[in-house]
């Protein structure tokens, strides 16, 4: 329980640091492109013998290149071309799969299992979370800058082409080391849900990273808790929670910054006074 | 010889075959539609919405049909109001919107287990497939094919021009939610097939893969809808000789099609424009 609470918050503030770039890229579905793509990698990697997250790794970052590379090459637009390839791929590893007698649940990598992890998986977990968290903390403002204006970001000379790579690694890196707590559909809601949500709230970028945060632990903790307590999976209690968060931000944000500015401007209005 | 022959001897793989070639019919040619409109991420997102419809359905016992068509249109009309009320981007509103679904989806499923079965909504269950299931899944696609048959010219210039539609009097409002019908309802029927995660697939790739061989619409649509039958039931056919997965044999089927389609069409491959860009370059340097 408590390896699964301290993963779960591990995951939870990576993935809403990285939601917070992907909602300003418009990069969303990325995310659920690429995490779907990782079985045929893990298949193949547990085929070789090797680490099986290295083999999720190459194929998730595969589907983002070839996806890339397909957009530019022909006529067709890039979330169909998304949808073909990482279809494809999951499609492929399906095959693959029913090929192979094997310990790996299949179930497990489609929902995840936080509440049986394993202590040396809460390990990489916690380095794997550790690491681009820092990263994307350290590197924060080149990619808030990718994000908002490409061009810009070029002129200034910043290493766009690098930048833009270096952003799709994390993503990938954090959602192979996602998958075997939290499943590919929740990763999915983990690096959208949070930072949509704090979006509603602020338009500060690192205003809207802390908050991001906080609604992402918040959930993380409740919807363990509420699985624990009436015998559910973990996974969709989570992406409920934050659903909720959404929800309600969205209808009660607006009002509560409005409030807030009329608060200031009296407060000017008497000082001016 | 008769080795190839196998699958034909068992009454549930030419059963598997026929409905599984119906259902990618049907999706192929709606999918030439999707492909047009640019709604490949709302194939993706309906297809995961209705997973809780179709739970629903199973538990209360009404007809799957039913459940799935109000869960597609919930789904849509949630992401209608939430972009209305928010500056949120399109895509991250989707996301948002049918990972929601899909985890009330997975919590019902987890709250009678008895009714039912994950395995089969995940992963389709065309096998063994329950004749109840065959004959509505059949009556599903049947019923969209007549109405694209009737209105795909109608749909056709939604897709296209919403706002000639609108000059010319169609009502778009109408079209629209039709369109929307039938990606839901035939998410359900594809869902038996292919399961859940794949539908999308059903849903996308036909179009997708129509779209680099043929510039015309109608060459288009026949083209799609060929393409998603004959894939769809040599993957039925072919998942006899790999022991399972018949989603994963007919979305890789339509993947590799796909692929050669993108590196061989004699007009908009890679190879052709290759060429085209290479003609281009050599005339220029002609005139000067």
């Amino acid at each position: 329980m408590q390896a699964a609470m301290l993963s779960g918050c591990l995951i939870a503030v990576m993935c809403a640091m990285l939601s917070c770039f992907l909602i300003l890229r418009g990069w969303s579905l990325m995310g659920d492109a690429i995490s779907h793509a990782v079985l045929p990698g893990i298949v193949l990697a547990y085929w070789i013998g090797i680490p099986l997250l290295i083999g999720a790794f190459f194929s998730g970052l595969f589907c983002a290149l070839s996806t890339g590379f397909i957009k530019n090459h022909s006529r067709i637009k890039e979330d169909t071309v998304m949808g073909v390839v990482f279809t494809g791929l999951f499609a492929v590893g399906l095959v693959m799969f029913t090929r192979t007698t094997s310990d790996i649940h299949l179930d497990h990598i489609l929902f995840g299992n936080i509440l049986g992890i394993s202590n040396r998986q809460v390990g990489e977990i916690a380095a794997v979370a550790l690491v681009v968290s820092a990263v994307v903390w350290l590197k924060r403002r080149d990619f808030l800058l990718l994000s908002f204006d490409p061009s810009q970001a070029r002129v200034i000379h910043l290493p766009v082409r690098f930048l833009h790579y270096a952003l799709l690694c994390l993503l990938t890196l954090a959602i192979v080391i996602s998958l075997h707590a939290v499943g590919i559909i929740l990763v999915t809601a983990l690096l959208i849900s949070p930072g949509a949500t704090a979006f509603l709230w602020t338009k500060r970028f690192d205003r809207m990273m802390a908050i991001a945060c906080a609604t992402a632990l918040f959930s993380t903790i409740t919807g363990i808790l509420i699985s624990y307590h009436f015998d559910l999976r973990s996974g969709p209690c989570i992406v409920l929670v934050q659903a909720l968060l959404f929800v309600l931000s969205m209808v009660l944000g607006p009002r509560w910054l409005k409030k807030m500015g009329r608060l200031q401007e009296n407060r000017k209005k008497i000082k001016a006074s | 010889m008769s080795e190839w022959m196998i699958p034909f001897h068992y009454d549930y793989m030419i059963k598997a075959m026929i409905a599984c070639g119906l259902i990618g019919l049907t999706c192929g040619l709606l999918s030439a539609f999707l492909t047009l409109k640019g709604w490949s991420l709302m194939g993706d997102a309906l297809s995961h919405a209705v997973v809780p419809g179709v739970a629903l359905a199973y538990i209360i016992g009404l007809p799957l049909a039913l459940g799935s068509f109000f869960a597609g249109l919930f789904a849509a009309a949630a992401m209608a109001v939430v972009k209305a009320k928010s500056q949120i981007r399109e895509d991250a509103v989707i996301g948002i919107v049918f990972t929601t679904f899909f985890a009330i989806g997975l919590i019902l499923i987890g709250l009678y287990p008895a009714q039912v079965d994950l395995k089969s909504i995940i992963h389709g269950n065309i096998l063994g497939i329950a004749d109840r299931d065959l004959w509505q899944v059949l009556g599903i696609s049947m019923l969209c094919l007549f109405i694209i048959c009737l209105k795909w010219r109608d749909l056709m210039l939604f897709c296209f021009d919403v706002v000639q539609a609108k000059t010319i009097g169609l009502r778009v409002g109408v079209l629209h939610g039709l369109l929307l019908g039938l990606v839901s309802a035939m998410a359900v029927a594809a869902l038996q097939a292919v399961g859940a995660i794949l539908v999308v697939a059903m849903l996308i790739t036909p179009g997708a893969t129509a779209y680099l061989v043929t510039d015309r619409f109608p060459r288009m649509m026949m083209l799609s809808a060929l393409l998603g039958a004959v894939t769809a039931s040599v993957g039925a056919y072919a998942s006899y000789f790999i022991n399972g997965s018949p989603g994963g044999c007919i979305v890789t089927l339509q993947t590799l099609v796909f692929l050669l389609c993108w590196i061989f069409a004699p007009k908009h491959g890679m190879l052709a424009q290759g060429r085209q860009k290479n003609g281009s370059a050599e005339r220029k340097e002609e005139q000067a």
